[in-house]
Order: structure tokens, then C-alpha cells, then sequence
């Protein structure tokens, strides 16, 4: 992951935590502002869902909001954050009957796999399809995530594309180190699984990922 | 080697948080377990395709939080308390005022009252007209009178009780006295006594020692003298025999050799011509 300024901004916001704490309106818009891409990102990447993201991320700023006065230890925001926003995303689950996970061959577009897009993405090809052949590849493995289940998708998406760390996912959710670990390793296992299953490999995909 | 990384060491590992001495055994251990390394690079390819999924831009919506002022702070504990406090001071104040209570302190007492405060009759009548003089003479008569048969009762209890100890001491002593002297006197005899049963215990004891070890000697002597009697008489038999027969053989001797005498010379009488071959036989035997 790049830094970006906004990564920059975040990491040394402790100072901004502070007064948003102490109830200043402008301070917590300000943290909203900074933190509602990841967090938006890490619910649209759990559920696949804009509409369902966006509900999540808002339920998860606004209780943010009300109960910031609470935490105790600013270093510990971030944890703190993505905690409410896995209960969040946790519930929004439940209410949509619990099963949210699908099996890969119902998220599958067959019709896709058998377009001429398809044909010519998975053979090597040029700088200018690549573009094309790697949002196929995202969507494909937006897909498999999906068809992981809830615990070991949380981690992934923490792990791979929140950059956290396991001691810090240990903390979110509650659980040992060990088992977030774990959890991970049979999230990847499963990915790689489905992505063989498909012959998705690093030489029908290109060495220059 | 045993050490075989398991997939928590290894996804800790892959994710660069593995410090220090577990990592090196990790790496060693890929260097020689070709298997092992593929699937870490399996697994890293697998991470470089999954970085190809990009963040979704988007643009966080308003998100106001109406009821979150930093407004005064109603539930507060110790407000409550003290707010509480004041209005039942209030109210205190408002009855006693619709009331019109007066609490007066004066002179030791304490008055409350409702309404207009009334002043209590003066109760201050002289009983009897007696002089100080005359008060104190009575005081003073009685003291005396107290004090003087204190006296007499304390002297009177103090002769009795000096009377009794002395009693109980004579009559202690006295008794204390006999009592060692009985003792002293039962003691010696006993002793006496008991020393006497020693002495004669100790005597018949050593009678009766001596009495046993004698006998017991007196038998095995005895019994000594029979057996090397007996032992003399057996020797002494053997002997007679071995003399016996030694005096036996003796005999036999004789005979025979009175036997060949007696045939030489019958011999000799017969044929005189043989009589020297003879005799040299019988040098040669």
C-alpha cells in the first residue's frame, strides 16, 4: 500500500482525536473525513455491496461520533474504529438472513468466462489490455472473497488490504492472535483453491502483476 | 531437523511479523525443503493478484450528530447530590417561614416555637429561710459524725482482722510443723524399710545364685570324672586286646616254629645225607 498524504494524515491524528473527544464538531468531521474511504472500503469489500458499505460505514461514524468520549486511549483508535464497523457490517449480515456468503459458482458469471474478454484476458497480452484483464481479475477475486465465510473474509480484507496487523485484528475482534492467523491462512488457502479451480495462476496471468 | 513451521508461524512469516530466532529457523528451514518454499511463493503470488483489487473512491456523506452537544452534563453525580441538597434547604426555610417557627438558644435551653413566643412564668420562690451559717454548722456536724464512726467501724474491722491472722498463723504453723515432722518420721522408716527389703532380697538373690552355680558345677564335674572313666576303661580294654593278640601271634610263632624244628630234625634223623642241604635251607629262610 502507497502512502498516500491522506495515510499520512491519519497516522499522526492523535491530536485531532483528542478534540474531537473533548466534543468539537469541526475535529470530528475532520475524522470522518480521513477515515471514511477504509472504512467504507473494508464493508464495500465485505459485502459487495455499495448500498449496503455506504449504510454501514455511516452507522459506523455516527456511533463513532456519540460514543468517542468514551475511548479511552487515543493510540487505540484505530482498533477501535474498525471494531464498530465490524459489528456493523456483522449485523447488516444478520438482518439480510445471515447469508450473505454465496458459493462461488452462483457469483460466477459463466457468460463472462466464455466472452471473447475472457478468452483474450487469460492469455498474455500487451500493456493496453492489461488494464482490462486486471479489473477482470479484481472483480474474480472480489467474487472469491465472497465466498469465504464471514470470519475468515474479516480477517483477510483486515490483513491484505487494511494493512493491519494481527496483533491489532486479535484486538478488534476479540479473539487470539493464534486464531486471527489461522483464520487467515485458510482464507488464502481458499482464495488460491478457487483461483486454481480456474486456472488462475502467475503464468496465465502475467509475471508483471 | 524436527522443527516444521506450522501455518501460524508461517502466515506470520509471509506478513513480515516474525522477529529474531523463529524467523532464522524458518528460513532455514525453507532453504532445504524445496516444497515449502514453493508455497510460500504460491502464497505471495496470491497476495500481489489480490493487490490488484484497488479502494473505491468515495465521498464520505455529511454526518451530523444533532444530539451530541457538549451540553451541561445533567446526569452527573455529584450535581445531583448538591441540588438535592439545596432544595430540601429551600424548603426548610419556606415552611419555617409559612409557619413562622422561632428557635431561640438562651440561658441553657433550647425553645422552639410556632407563632408568638411565650415567655415562661418566673419559678423562682424560696422554700426555707435558712442562713449560710447555719447550713454549713449542719454540714459540718455531720461530716463529723460520718468521720467518727468511720473511725470506730475501721478500727473495730482492723483488731478483728489482726486478731484472726494471728489465730490462723499459730494455728498454721502448728499444723504445718506436725505435718513435716510426720512426714520426716514415716520417711526414715520407710526408708529403713525399704533398704532392709533391698538388703535381704539382694542376699537371697545371691544365695540362690551361688546355690545353682555350685550344684551345676558339682554336676558337671561329675559328669567330667564318668565320661573320663569311661574313656580310661575303653582305652584301657583296647589295650588288653591289642596285647592279646599281639601274645596270640606270639604263640602261633612259637608253635610253627617248633613244628619246623621238630620236622628238620626228624629230617636229619632220616637221611643224614641230605642234613646240610637242609640246613642251608633253613639259613636261606
Amino acid at each position: 500500500m502507497t502512502e498516500t498524504l491522506l495515510d499520512i494524515a491519519m497516522m499522526h491524528s492523535d491530536a485531532l482525536i483528542q478534540r474531537a473527544k473533548q466534543g468539537d464538531q469541526n475535529a470530528q468531521g475532520r475524522l470522518v473525513q480521513l477515515w471514511y474511504k477504509r472504512i467504507y472500503n473494508f464493508a464495500y469489500k465485505f459485502f459487495q455491496d455499495h448500498d449496503l458499505a455506504m449504510e454501514a460505514s455511516q452507522k459506523t461514524f455516527i456511533s463513532m461520533c456519540r460514543s468517542l468520549n468514551g475511548l479511552q486511549d487515543v493510540a487505540r483508535f484505530k482498533s477501535w474504529l474498525y471494531k464498530i464497523a465490524v459489528n456493523y457490517c456483522r449485523e447488516e449480515t444478520r438482518k439480510k438472513k445471515g447469508n450473505r456468503s454465496f458459493s462461488f459458482e452462483t457469483v460466477w458469471n459463466r457468460d463472462a468466462e466464455d466472452s471473447p474478454n475472457w478468452e483474450s484476458s487469460s492469455q498474455r497480452i500487451d500493456n493496453p489490455e492489461k488494464q482490462l484483464m486486471q479489473s477482470e481479475l479484481s472483480d474474480i477475486l472480489q467474487s472469491a472473497l465472497m465466498t469465504l465465510n464471514h470470519e475468515q473474509r474479516e480477517v483477510v480484507i483486515m490483513k491484505e488490504y487494511e494493512g493491519l496487523k494481527f496483533r491489532e485484528i486479535a484486538e478488534i475482534l476479540g479473539i487470539s492472535e493464534n486464531t486471527v492467523k489461522s483464520r487467515m491462512y485458510y482464507g488464502l488457502d481458499g482464495l488460491k483453491k478457487i483461483l486454481e479451480k480456474r486456472n488462475i495462476t502467475k503464468e496465465t496471468i502475467g509475471y508483471e502483476l | 531437523m524436527s522443527f516444521k513451521p506450522d501455518e501460524i508461524t508461517l502466515m506470520a512469516y509471509v506478513y513480515g511479523e516474525l522477529e529474531g530466532e523463529e524467523k532464522e529457523k524458518v528460513e532455514e528451514y525453507l532453504s532445504t525443503h524445496e516444497d515449502a518454499r514453493a508455497e510460500i511463493e504460491n502464497l505471495q503470488t496470491l497476495r500481489k493478484m489480490m493487490g490488484s483489487v484497488k479502494d473505491k473512491e468515495v465521498i464520505a456523506p455529511p454526518i451530523f450528530v444533532g444530539d451530541n452537544k457538549p451540553s451541561f452534563n445533567w446526569n452527573s453525580p455529584y450535581l445531583k447530590t448538591i441540588l438535592s441538597i439545596a432544595a430540601s434547604l429551600l424548603l426548610i426555610i419556606l415552611v419555617g417561614k409559612a409557619t413562622n417557627t422561632q428557635i431561640n438558644y438562651s440561658g441553657g435551653e433550647l425553645k422552639i416555637s410556632f407563632g408568638e413566643v411565650v415567655k415562661p412564668k418566673e419559678t423562682t420562690q424560696q422554700v426555707a429561710s435558712l442562713t449560710p451559717e447555719q447550713v454549713q454548722q449542719m454540714i459540718n456536724a455531720s461530716v463529723s459524725q460520718n468521720n467518727s464512726a468511720i473511725q470506730a467501724n475501721w478500727q473495730a474491722s482492723q483488731q478483728a482482722l489482726d486478731a484472726s491472722i494471728k489465730k490462723n498463723l499459730m494455728a498454721n504453723s502448728g499444723k504445718i510443723d506436725k505435718l513435716v515432722h510426720e512426714a520426716s518420721n514415716a520417711s526414715k522408716d520407710q526408708i529403713q524399710q525399704y533398704v532392709a527389703g533391698l538388703q535381704s532380697e539382694n542376699a537371697k538373690l545371691v544365695k540362690d545364685y551361688f546355690q545353682l552355680t555350685s550344684t551345676d558345677q558339682k554336676k558337671y564335674i561329675e559328669d567330667l570324672l564318668v565320661d573320663f572313666a569311661k574313656y580310661m576303661q575303653q582305652q584301657r580294654t583296647s589295650d588288653m586286646q591289642v596285647v592279646q593278640s599281639r601274645l596270640n601271634s606270639l604263640e602261633k610263632n612259637t608253635s610253627v616254629f617248633k613244628q619246623e624244628t621238630e620236622q628238620i630234625l626228624s629230617s636229619i634223623i632220616t637221611n643224614g645225607g641230605n642234613a646240610t642241604t637242609s640246613k642251608e635251607a633253613r639259613n636261606n629262610y
